[in-house]
């Protein structure tokens, strides 16, 4: 964070270092049904983001003793590839991505209806195969459809999107050069039709005001990615599965 | 008779209907609306809705058939894959009658690792493993023919209204097709081409299970010379 | 590999009645590999990327570089090294945790394919003898299982290194420092083609799928180079092969060999 740069973040007329304006998200792709083994899967590629997910299950749950004779268990695991990111990253699991897969869960958990599966457990898989800001925003959106595909009933669709705080000004999905130097970040991960948020962090400072602005723009985001996932899921079937 | 009024493609969390209806398969209530809670196609009835699933897992229903793989054997029983969940469990007095014993009896002489059987589910509930039995006609080890595995959420598009479907795709190929309602599907038949042909139809209706006028096409299939 | 999966008793037979009449499960002849494509340049935070699918198969690389100490008793190379993983999306019976002997394996058989053909001239990777080279981090992710992961993986590896561009480092107060702007291609000598064969009862066939490898009594893999000499051979499985076999399995990963080699250099 705060890294020194020479880029403007954002000129006088409104446009962001990458050309978008501030109300705008990256270009978002989704395609479900990718992974010929996985119970369900999907691929996203949300501006740099490349994420696969995969979903397994429900299925039995080895080691048994994490098995809840009332209802199945989610489980998740947000994986960085080693070439991923700029730097070579280390391929066992860091810190970081140990925690973002526990926020990751607890986003899709309120989504999830398991009570019909005891004994068993769902296994969610996040690969990213490359890294750009947003990544944990990009990989709930494929997961989502992920689950949907695999046929695990759902409350609502999950969708994420992040707004941060750019030279003062409030934007919608925030970029890896605007999370180095911008001054805030902000994902959000949203139950579109129950109208429910199930993911917010953030990273920087805001003021109440623009806490709201913030929050406000990221649910606009979230309901952008919401309706490409539909699509997703839609398109497979039409495809002829 | 109920009427269909409806039927539109659906993912979870989309509202279906409002009002006093009967909630089905796969759609919750929350207040006044009525929900998906999957991806699938709803249908809207004069007093009820639900939604036909497009995937997802099988889930054990007492009295199902359905086909198993065995994966292990120990003293008392065997474990079969049901593509499920949970596996199922076929008690070895099922083969060898009430004189069974653990002492003198070797299950693996009856069923190896790897065997199919087909059997029906005797019992299950929540807080164990689905119990099958093989003790009926047509039920047990599956000794020839070829295993297809498609979507549980198929099955019924493969039977059809009555059996048509299936009864169509047996008698235009000289096919004897075992459905287990698990999504498993053994196919066998004396000439080779009748059943490239059977795979092939019962393949398109796994991709195409959505469609409304499948049986058409697969009258169409089976009436389309060769390849 | 991973796959623990229990083949149907029907299956099993099937695949053997085939081959006596010299078919096989998928309808190919006994030394067709599956089809393959290739994408190259698909993950532009590493200087080098691939994805590769092998029939059903599939493997994603990519290759990072960055200046590294060289091991202390080859101060005159640069640094090459070749790891493997089978990503839990890739199998219902993928396992999370350390690699296992399956997985150290493949990432082993994989780079000793690619380094004992001396594919890359590594004396080319000096920034500064004894001091600085340039280090090759070739990173192979599985993400579909069906069979034959050895040369998916391969092939994977050798097309992101071919495709990948080298930074230019020098060294400034004795730190290796990248000169912006400058990229060279690698230093490519051949092209090594690694061809696995198994064994199911005397019949010798090319690239087992899953199915296959289920129920293989041995396998093979043979790594080729440009000049069809064999490399690099690792044998594996609970069955051996006889002299006639193994001189079969040679000429077979020559020919076919020779083949796969025409498409990789295709990428280039």
């Amino acid at each position: 964070m705060g890294r020194k740069t020479d880029i403007t973040l954002l000129d006088e007329k409104g446009i962001r270092c990458d050309g978008r304006k501030i109300d705008q998200t990256r270009n978002i792709t989704i395609k479900a049904g990718i992974l010929k083994n996985a119970d369900g899967s999907a691929y996203i590629e949300f501006g740099g983001n490349k994420i696969i997910a995969g979903v397994y299950g429900p299925r039995d749950i080895h080691p048994k003793h994490l098995a809840d004779s009332d209802t199945g268990v989610l489980r998740c695991r947000y994986h960085m590839q080693p070439f991923s990111v700029p730097e070579r990253k280390n391929p066992a699991p860091s810190r970081r991505e140990i925690e973002i897969s526990k926020v990751i869960k607890e986003s899709l958990q309120p989504a999830v209806i398991l009570d019909d599966f005891p004994r068993t457990a769902i296994d969610l898989y996040l690969e990213v195969l490359q890294a750009d800001g947003g990544s944990r925003c990009a990989a709930i959106d494929a997961a989502s459809v992920a689950l949907a595909d695999a046929g695990i009933p759902m409350r609502d669709m999950v969708s994420a999107c992040a707004a941060g705080k750019v030279e003062n000004t409030i934007v919608l999905d925030v970029n890896n050069e605007e999370d180095q130097a911008g001054q805030a970040d902000m994902p959000v991960a949203l139950m579109p039709h129950l109208e429910k948020i199930t993911l917010v962090q953030l990273d920087g400072m805001l003021t109440p005001d623009e806490y709201k602005k913030c929050l406000e723009t990221a649910i606009i985001g979230c309901k952008q990615v919401y309706e490409i996932q539909r699509s997703a899921l839609k398109a497979k079937y039409e495809n002829g599965g | 008779m109920m009427e269909i009024t409806k039927r539109k493609f659906v993912t979870p969390g989309e509202v279906i209907a409002t009002g006093p209806l009967r909630t089905e398969n796969n759609v919750y209530r929350d207040g006044d609306k009525i929900i998906s809670t999957c991806v699938g196609i709803s249908e809207i009835f004069e007093n009820s809705v639900r939604v036909m699933a497009l995937s997802g897992i099988y889930m054990p229903r007492i009295d199902d058939a359905v086909i198993g793989k065995v994966q292990s054997t120990s003293l008392m029983f065997w474990e079969l894959d049901i593509n499920s969940c949970y596996v199922g469990i076929l008690r070895a007095d099922e083969v060898f009658g009430r004189d069974y014993s653990a002492s003198s009896n070797d299950l693996s002489s009856k069923l190896r690792k790897g065997d199919l059987i087909l059997a029906r589910i005797a019992n299950f509930d929540r807080s164990r493993d689905p119990l099958l039995t093989i003790k009926s006609r047509g039920l047990g080890k599956i000794e020839s023919g070829e295993l297809i595995k498609i979507s549980p959420m198929t099955i019924p598009r493969l039977i059809g209204r009555q059996g048509a479907t299936i009864q169509t795709i047996e008698s235009n190929t000289n096919a004897r097709i075992k459905i287990g309602q698990n999504g498993w599907v053994v196919v066998s038949c004396e000439d080779s081409s009748g059943l490239l042909k059977a795979i092939k139809v019962i393949k398109m209706i796994d991709s195409q299970s959505h469609v409304p006028d499948l049986m058409e096409r697969v009258k169409s299939l089976l009436e389309s010379e060769g390849e | 590999m991973a796959n623990k999966t229990i083949i149907e008793q029907l299956k099993r037979e099937q695949i053997l009645d085939l081959l006596q009449e010299g078919k096989r499960i998928d309808g190919r002849a006994l030394d067709e590999p599956r089809s393959i494509s290739i994408e190259t340049g698909i993950i532009s935070n590493a200087e080098g990327s691939a994805r590769v699918k092998l029939g059903d198969t599939e493997v994603v690389t990519g290759v990072k570089i960055h200046p590294d100490k060289p091991f202390p008793d080859v101060g005159d190379k640069g640094i090459f090294i070749c790891t493997a993983e089978i990503l839990p999306i890739a199998d219902p019976t993928a396992e999370l945790g350390p690699p296992n002997e399956n997985v150290i394996e493949l990432a082993r058989v994989v780079d000793r394919g690619i380094r004992e053909t001396g594919m890359i001239d590594l004396t080319k990777l000096v920034i500064k003898e004894n001091k600085s080279v340039v280090g090759l981090f070739v990173d192979n992710s599985v993400i579909n299982v069906d069979g034959n992961l050895f040369d998916a993986c391969s092939y994977a590896s050798v097309a992101a290194l071919l495709t990948c561009m080298i930074p230019k480092y020098e060294l400034q107060d004795d730190q290796p420092v990248q000169i912006e702007g400058e990229k060279s291609k690698p230093p490519v000598n051949t092209i090594p083609v690694s061809v696995t064969m198994a064994r199911i009862g005397e019949h010798i066939i090319v690239d087992p799928n899953s199915d296959e490898w289920a129920c293989m009594n041995a396998r093979i893999t043979i790594t080729t180079n440009s000049d069809e000499n064999i490399c690099a051979l690792q044998k594996g499985g609970s069955d051996g092969f006889t002299f006639e076999q193994l001189i079969k399995c040679s000429e077979l990963a020559i020919s076919t060999g020779s083949k796969i080699r025409k498409q990789l250099e295709a990428v280039a």
